[in-house]
């Protein structure tokens, strides 16, 4: 079986996000970029899979400009086989995402997608859930387990109200949340031989995929700044100023 | 300057190891001196040990600028983790170099995954900086050696399961009568002095070694009798690199711990980050840790394009390590009274920085050979 795994180019995580100053967007001139942490989760997966000798190949991809291939690089440094770019300059809806995907899919038949639940950047959780309907395939979100035997797919999600274990028939769709795995580093040796392996470029309108956007952004502001909290004295004092202050007793 | 994206991610993955494995136990090292056997294996599995050593011979094959991007990261975590770093880098170059296939096929994969535990013994009490007061001896015996003398401050030396140790085998050849041998040191013969305990860097093991009539069979020589000294010699310019690069580390480090403090404390009602004497201490800082990484990249990068590099790794390892010493004291400093405090990332910084001004030829004898470079190949050379 083989599976595949889209990865996103995001800001990593550790940067402290700026809004530009015409509040068009997040500005990212030279700010770091990583893989998206939920993605990283999502290839550590495919390869334990692959190392628990059920899978044969994971082949990553990712949708984005020239740079992305470094995002690639990355996950063939952690020991994906061959990566797959998907150039274009243009910001991507998840919807057109999700179609693109589904022209690779009709061309490498995977056995598994995984995807990480979201993106840390646009927050919107959709790609994964948009290519199962697309696909016509099951799906299990948010896993914090992945459990694979005899064609189907057991799926523990993390829900609101605790976990739930779905099954779901093989081929599937799996978003991962963050408690599945923890990502490896990728080591030296990895990181050389990452430099040699396959990494196919195509664009969009190979897949005749339009990525026209269907959203328009209006504004984009900075969160609005917290304020230092009070130190209270003793309890006394703190139900007084819950009553008296905060109004919520 | 000189960095590809390949050394990009080699420096990230060493950044992200550092932070989550090393930094945070940092403190607990540094307290109870204690040897990281368990992180040292991780990194050996990462292929953070031997990052020089050919594909053909099992290592990652990475340039001597990977090798000191590593390094800083590493050092950024605590010093006392990539110094173990430098001594495989070392131990592993001399192989690779020097060592007959038998001997590579033999160490090179145990000491890079770090199952097997190295020392680097050139120091004596009567031969430091200069080697030319170099006691220890091997005398031929049979078709092998016999091994009599005593080497200090050997890093490792408590620990260690191999030494490879710099003696005389021609006593009237001067430079020319050292060899390197490659010894059991666990064999009959060997005592252990016991460990010293350092102003910094404690997490280092370091100690005596004596040998008595410590019998070497004939594959312990490496490479050829009577250029020890020349082996030894070629493996330092890289050393430098590796040191100048850990000093860079500790520096980062002093002033990232310095920064971060300096927007949180308050004094007179105001950050002490708003003070203009606190910017020029942050200013100097940064401006001087980063002359210094270039410096160490540049050195590294001659080192990779086959020139000759002596002049530029010893100005790397002297301007680093100068710097590291100035530039913690400088964090203490923004840190004050804490600053001083046992617990406190910048009063280990400061401590650990010390060494690096005298270890891998003191900062003097790197002027030394600056100044020759000079004089030899003139101001431009």
């Amino acid at each position: 079986m083989k599976i595949l795994v889209p990865v996103k180019r995001v800001v990593d995580f550790n940067v402290k996000i700026r809004v530009k100053p015409d509040g068009s967007g997040v500005d990212l001139q030279n700010v770091k970029m990583s893989m998206n942490p939920f993605d990283e989760i999502a290839v550590e997966e495919a390869l334990r899979l692959k190392e628990a000798g059920k899978a044969e190949e994971v082949v990553v991809v990712s949708i984005g400009p020239a740079k992305a291939e470094e995002t690639l690089r990355t996950a063939l440094a952690m020991g994906a086989d061959r990566a797959i770019l998907v150039e274009t300059d243009d910001a991507v809806e998840p919807l057109a995402i999700a179609k693109i995907l589904k022209g690779i899919v009709e061309a490498e038949s995977p056995g598994l997608v995984i995807l990480g639940k979201q993106a840390i950047d646009d927050d919107s959780n959709q790609t994964g859930q948009m290519l199962a309907a697309l696909l016509g395939w099951g799906q299990g979100t948010f896993a914090s387990k992945v459990e694979l035997a005899d064609g189907q797919v057991a799926v523990t999600r993390e829900i609101d109200g605790g976990l739930q274990t779905v099954s779901v028939r093989l081929p599937a769709v799996i978003t991962t949340d963050l408690r599945l795995n923890e990502p490896r580093y990728a080591s030296l040796p990895n990181i050389m031989k990452a430099k040699k392996k396959p990494l196919e470029k195509t664009t969009p309108a190979d897949f005749g995929v339009a990525i026209a956007a269907r959203l328009r952004i209006l504004k984009t502001e900075e969160p609005v700044r917290r304020i230092a909290g009070v130190k209270v004295g003793s309890v006394a004092e703190l139900v007084d100023k819950l009553k008296t202050e905060a109004g919520v007793l | 300057m000189y960095v590809t994206e390949t050394h990009e991610q080699v420096r990230d993955m060493a950044r992200q190891f550092a932070d989550e494995v090393i930094r945070p136990v940092a403190v607990d090292l540094d307290r109870d001196e204690r040897f990281p056997g368990e992180i040292f294996e991780q990194m050996g599995d990462l292929g953070l040990f031997g990052i020089g050593v050919p594909e053909a011979l099992g290592g990652p094959g990475f340039d001597t600028l990977a090798y000191a991007l590593v390094m800083e990261e590493l050092s950024r975590g605590y010093a006392s983790v990539a110094d173990q770093c430098g001594l495989v880098e070392l131990i592993s170059t001399l192989l690779v170099r020097h060592g007959t296939a038998e001997q590579q096929a033999q160490w090179l994969k145990p000491v890079m995954s770090a199952k097997t535990k190295v020392a680097y013994c050139l120091t004596e009490a009567e031969a430091g900086s200069d080697l030319s007061g170099l006691r220890t001896t091997a005398d031929r015996d049979g078709a092998g050696w016999k091994l009599n003398g005593g080497k200090i401050w050997i890093h490792n030396a408590p620990v260690a399961d191999i030494g490879f140790v710099l003696a005389r085998t021609d006593k009237n050849a001067g430079h020319r009568g050292m060899s390197i041998f490659i010894v059991d040191l666990n064999a009959k013969g060997v005592e252990r002095g016991p460990k010293e305990h350092k102003m910094g860097q404690r997490a280092s093991q370091v100690g005596a070694l004596n040998f008595s009539d410590v019998m070497l069979p004939p594959e312990a020589l490496l490479g050829e009798e009577g250029r020890g000294f020349h082996m030894m010699m070629s493996v330092l310019d890289k050393g430098r690199v590796g040191i100048g690069s850990l000093a860079v580390g500790i520096g980062q480090a002093g002033l990232e711990a310095a920064l971060d403090y300096a927007q949180q404390r308050k004094q007179f009602n105001a950050k002490i980050a708003d003070f203009q004497g606190v910017q020029w201490l942050l200013a100097d800082m940064a401006k001087d840790i980063e002359a210094a990484r270039l410096l160490v990249q540049s050195a590294a990068v001659k080192i990779d394009r086959g020139e000759n590099a002596t002049k530029a790794c010893s100005m790397a390892k002297c301007f680093a390590g100068d710097m590291a010493v100035a530039r913690t004291a400088d964090a203490v400093q923004i840190f004050g009274g804490s600053g001083y405090i046992r617990g406190f990332e910048v009063e280990r910084l400061y401590r650990d920085a010390k060494i690096t001004q005298i270890y891998e030829g003191t900062n003097q004898i790197q002027r030394m050979i600056i100044a020759r470079e000079l004089v030899k190949h003139g101001a431009r050379g």
